[in-house]
């Protein structure tokens, strides 16, 4: 099988035998970055692993979606269920936080923000940090921070890029570019539309359900005056899902038909001011509402009905001080203010509220050209759980210009979500079970037992408290090498301990044997890894970059039990025996190993891109019932993606590309619902750019 | 050209040496008993195949829960044989299987002087009752032998809708005449295999509720085993 991808693969690299000198460098390390210290420094003075994506990768790469891209990025794993999530280091997707412009997106399902939602169409570069980064920004910064920079005006430009494809797939862009005086515009609008698909071709529901989605993204950028600026931006992102359930018993089906739709709007208004060469200081007011709505019409019972809307209001100031060449401090407080009502909760009127207020500090410190310090806290006091304090202390190390080395440690936390807090579900259609939120499942279960509804307690029951933040400590140890003028290898190894890990537990009984679930602070795992990626120019017009992530992961619980003997599993009969230490394979949906490789041919209008993607085995179901996740337990199958894709940009501002993703049509329906099979497209665009010459392309 | 050559050689060498090191190898299980019931004895160890408890007849239209007969299967340990249904109300039968239900033959029950409790530990490695042991007694519906999933004999997974016997549970049990015996469950669907997680749920409620168990009877009424 595999002999089959490298042959094709082979031809394509034959096929793309167009040689020339080596002319530029790779020049990563003079790279300017913003997320991983909320201040503008090159990638090489930065202490903590961070990777970049530029439009240019998004392009080449024909993404549409957040999760396209970051499919194809070594060590982030998507996973599926209540959306396309991203996994980091090893870590859930409840635990990477996800910016735009260096403000949180909200409108998180089960911990999950859907990646679908966000287009790529206007993104001049995606900054990915490493490790935890609760010390800068708080809540949900455990695993990382991926930071969507968005297209800033500079000139006058209008770009246009329309995509047609398999699936009846439609993607339409227009970016518009304006300085109307002193008053720098960018406008930008998407429409994305798909049938979706599906994997059983005689069957009513799709796989990927049909669906619509807008975005309207409108930045203004005003000097008040030559050292006050403005800048405001509004967002609003529209989708709508059409669901189509059929559902089988004893031979008859029962249709059900629906939509499920999301609308996220963005109002973002930020006000910097330098007071002087050495304190500049911003102020930003920020506001995002997720709204959910999901109804289902069944011919026969009752509609099922999902009513969801999140308010987030934030007000932040952050100022910089350079006290001298060698020693700048920055200091940032900020108050935030959040609510949600749902159908999820005990009553859809009732407004659930939480607010925060907190204060962080970093301190840059440069003792010589070669070294770098970076030392900061941050505090953030919560009203509706414990407090936080996250500290961190990040080291970089420069021998010499073409080594960086970095190590660095720190806190991240991720505060327990109004789910966690509130959620009121009773599930009446399997087996009439029902989970309560911390706060309320005492004050619950205790009015059911008034009514003599309740058969027993569980002990965790007494165990129900206030809730605390999930904590973690990071550590990131790597180093990043310009091996030779057109080579680079970074290396990075990291751990993450968990503490606290919220899960649910039961609490009590009812008569009728249903369970009662709540929020406890239980579980204690670790996740740790090395991450390499290798990238060489080895023609003019040639590049090949790979890279490989290993990881290992473990619930500390469950390899105390197994080390205690407490964990059994089966053998080919059937028949209990002992579970080795070495049969434990963590924690579930984790692969151990993952790696991309991308061969790219490019020269100043033409480029063909070829990237393969692979990933191993990951444990999905705990067959011998013993509770973990070992080898004799089912996984799913490791597998490898090819994407392809080619295309050209002509002097008059027309460009065209066309290509095929997952070109060995691999699926498997159970473990990886959300991937496209083979799918081809064509898309042509159009930039003009006034008051400078024409067809500059990928800017 | 030959430079390039061996750069890619390298990469692609180093890529697909990851691949191949993460290939795997599958075992698989022995189905040579495809339903039929079915009792050996090897020793002091007895194995029980296919002990139909209670299987599904159809599924409940409004609440959509299978249902059965209702009736338990019931099985004397020291003949290795199953007891008519209708000698319920004796002390011919030690235990009783209906679904994931274990019942034995005390208290709300049976008229027995039975009991059991649930040891974490292996079937071999199980020696003897030890004298500080609590036996205890089914008072419906709460059985000695807990019912619900990871309380007492089993695990239910519920996205995939299967039963797996927790491995590492031995069933310690006083008989109806007071003898002792250890058991432990090996597989809960016809021919000791359980479905695929990918199998209908046709397939998984018509091949569910065939016990599949082995024991050890201690007829002197030692506690040794």
């Amino acid at each position: 099988m595999q002999k089959k991808y490298f042959s094709f693969l082979f031809f394509l690299l034959i096929s793309q035998s167009i040689f020339g000198q080596i002319d530029s460098l790779f020049n990563n390390l003079n790279e300017i970055v913003v997320t991983a210290t909320r201040t503008e420094r090159k990638l090489g003075n930065i202490a903590v692993p961070v990777s970049i994506i530029t439009e240019k990768n998004i392009k080449q790469a024909a993404s549409l979606r957040l999760n396209d891209i970051l499919n194809e990025q070594v060590g982030l794993f998507l996973t599926s269920g209540f959306g396309v999530g991203v996994q980091m280091q090893g870590l859930n997707p409840d635990y990477t936080l996800i910016l735009l412009n260096g403000e949180p997106l909200i409108g998180r399902n089960a911990g999950v923000l859907d990646l679908n939602r966000i287009t790529v169409g206007n993104i001049q570069k995606i900054e990915i940090v490493k490790g935890p980064s609760s010390s800068l920004y708080g809540s949900e910064a455990m695993a990382g921070v991926i930071n969507i920079i968005t297209k800033q005006p500079k000139e006058n430009k209008v770009e246009t890029n329309i995509r047609y494809g398999t699936y009846n797939t439609s993607d339409a862009t227009l970016n518009i570019s304006q300085k109307i005086g002193n008053l720098s515009l960018q406008y930008f609008v998407n429409n994305y539309s798909t049938n979706g698909f599906s994997i059983r071709p005689h069957s009513v529901e799709r796989t990927v359900s049909p669906i619509w989605r807008f975005t309207n993204q409108l930045q203004l950028n005003y000097p008040l005056h030559n050292k006050t600026k403005l800048t405001v931006l509004a967002r609003y992102n529209f989708e709508n899902i059409n669901n189509k359930i059929a559902v089988t018993n004893t031979g008859n089906t029962t249709y059900s038909d629906g939509f499920e739709q999301h609308k996220d709007f963005n109002l973002n208004t930020v006000l910097t001011h330098q007071f002087n060469k050495n304190i500049s200081s911003n102020v930003r007011l920020y506001h995002a509402q997720f709204n959910s709505i999901q109804d289902l019409k069944a011919a026969s019972t009752k509609n099922y009905f999902d009513y969801f809307l999140q308010n987030f209001y934030r007000v932040e100031n952050q100022t910089e001080f350079i006290l001298s060449s060698k020693n700048i401090i920055n200091i940032g407080a900020g108050y935030l203010f959040e609510n949600v009502r749902s159908s999820r909760y005990d009553d859809i009127n009732n407004t659930k509220k939480n607010t925060v207020g907190y204060l962080f500090v970093q301190d840059e410190f440069k003792p010589s050209e070669k070294l770098n310090i970076f030392a900061g806290f941050r505090f953030d006091n919560n009203q509706n759980y414990a407090s936080a304090f996250s500290p961190k202390l990040a080291i970089n190390y420069n021998p010499n210009k073409k080594i960086s080395i970095n190590a660095s440690v720190g806190r991240g936390f991720k505060a327990p979500d109004f789910r966690q807090l509130y959620l009121n579900f009773t599930n009446t259609a399997a087996g009439s079970y029902s989970v309560f939120g911390a706060l309320e499942a005492q004050a619950q279960v205790l009015k059911l037992d008034q009514l003599g509804q309740i058969q027993s307690y569980e002990s965790d029951f007494y165990n129900l408290s206030f809730l605390k933040p999930e904590f973690s400590t990071g550590i990131n140890i790597g180093t990043k090498i310009n091996l030779t003028t057109t080579s680079y290898l970074n290396i990075n190894l990291f751990r993450n301990d968990v503490e606290n890990l919220i899960d649910n537990r039961l609490i009590a009984n009812y008569k009728n044997g249903s369970q009662i679930f709540s929020y406890l602070n239980v579980k204690n795992a670790f996740t740790k890894g090395i991450e390499i990626n290798y990238g060489i120019k080895v023609a003019k017009y040639y590049t090949i970059s790979s890279g490989y992530q290993f990881l290992l992961t473990g619930d500390k619980q469950q390899i105390e039990s197994i080390k205690n003997g407490l964990i059994f599993t089966k053998d080919i009969n059937g028949i209990a025996r002992k579970m080795e230490l070495s049969e434990y394979y963590g924690l579930p949906n984790r692969s151990r190993n993952m790696a991309n490789l991308k061969l790219l041919f490019e020269s100043k209008y033409f480029f063909i891109n070829t990237r393969i993607i692979y990933r191993d085995k990951w444990a999905v179901a705990d067959k011998d019932g013993n509770g973990v996740y070992n080898t004799n337990d089912e996984f799913a199958n490791g597998f490898l993606q090819l994407n392809f894709s080619i295309g050209n940009q002509f002097k008059n501002g027309f460009g065209i590309q066309t290509g095929c993703d997952n070109i060995t049509n691999y699926s498997d329906i159970n473990n990886l619902p959300n991937m496209l099979g083979r799918n081809f497209y064509l898309s042509i665009n159009y930039q003009i750019t006034k008051n400078k010459k024409q067809n500059e392309t990928n800017n | 050209m030959k430079q390039t050559i061996k750069h890619l050689a390298v990469a692609v060498l180093l890529f697909s040496t990851v691949i191949i090191a993460c290939k795997k190898t599958d075992t698989s299980i022995d189905t040579s008993n495809n339903g039929t019931f079915k009792v050996y004895t090897e020793g002091n160890v007895t194995t029980v195949q296919n002990l139909m408890a209670d299987t599904i007849l159809g599924i409940n239209p409004i609440t959509f829960q299978p249902y059965g007969s209702g009736k338990f299967t019931f099985f004397n340990l020291a003949t290795g044989q199953i007891v008519a249904n209708s000698d319920s109300a004796t002390n011919k039968w030690d235990i009783g299987f209906r679904g994931t239900t274990i019942i034995t033959n005390n208290g709300t029950s049976g008229p027995g002087l039975g009991g059991a409790f649930v040891q974490v530990g292996l079937f071999n490695e199980v020696a003897k009752v030890a004298t500080d042991s609590i036996i205890r007694i089914d008072n419906a519906p709460n059985f000695a032998i807990k019912i619900g999933s990871n309380k007492g004999w089993y695990v239910y997974d519920g996205p995939n809708n299967l039963i797996t016997p927790i491995p590492g549970r031995v069933l310690v049990i006083k008989t109806a005449t007071e003898k002792y015996a250890k058991v432990e469950i090996i597989n809960y669907y016809k021919g000791g295999v359980t479905p695929a997680a990918t199998a209908s749920d046709a397939v998984k409620l018509s091949q569910q509720r065939y016990f599949s168990f082995r024991y050890t009877y201690q007829a002197s009424g030692s506690t040794t085993f």
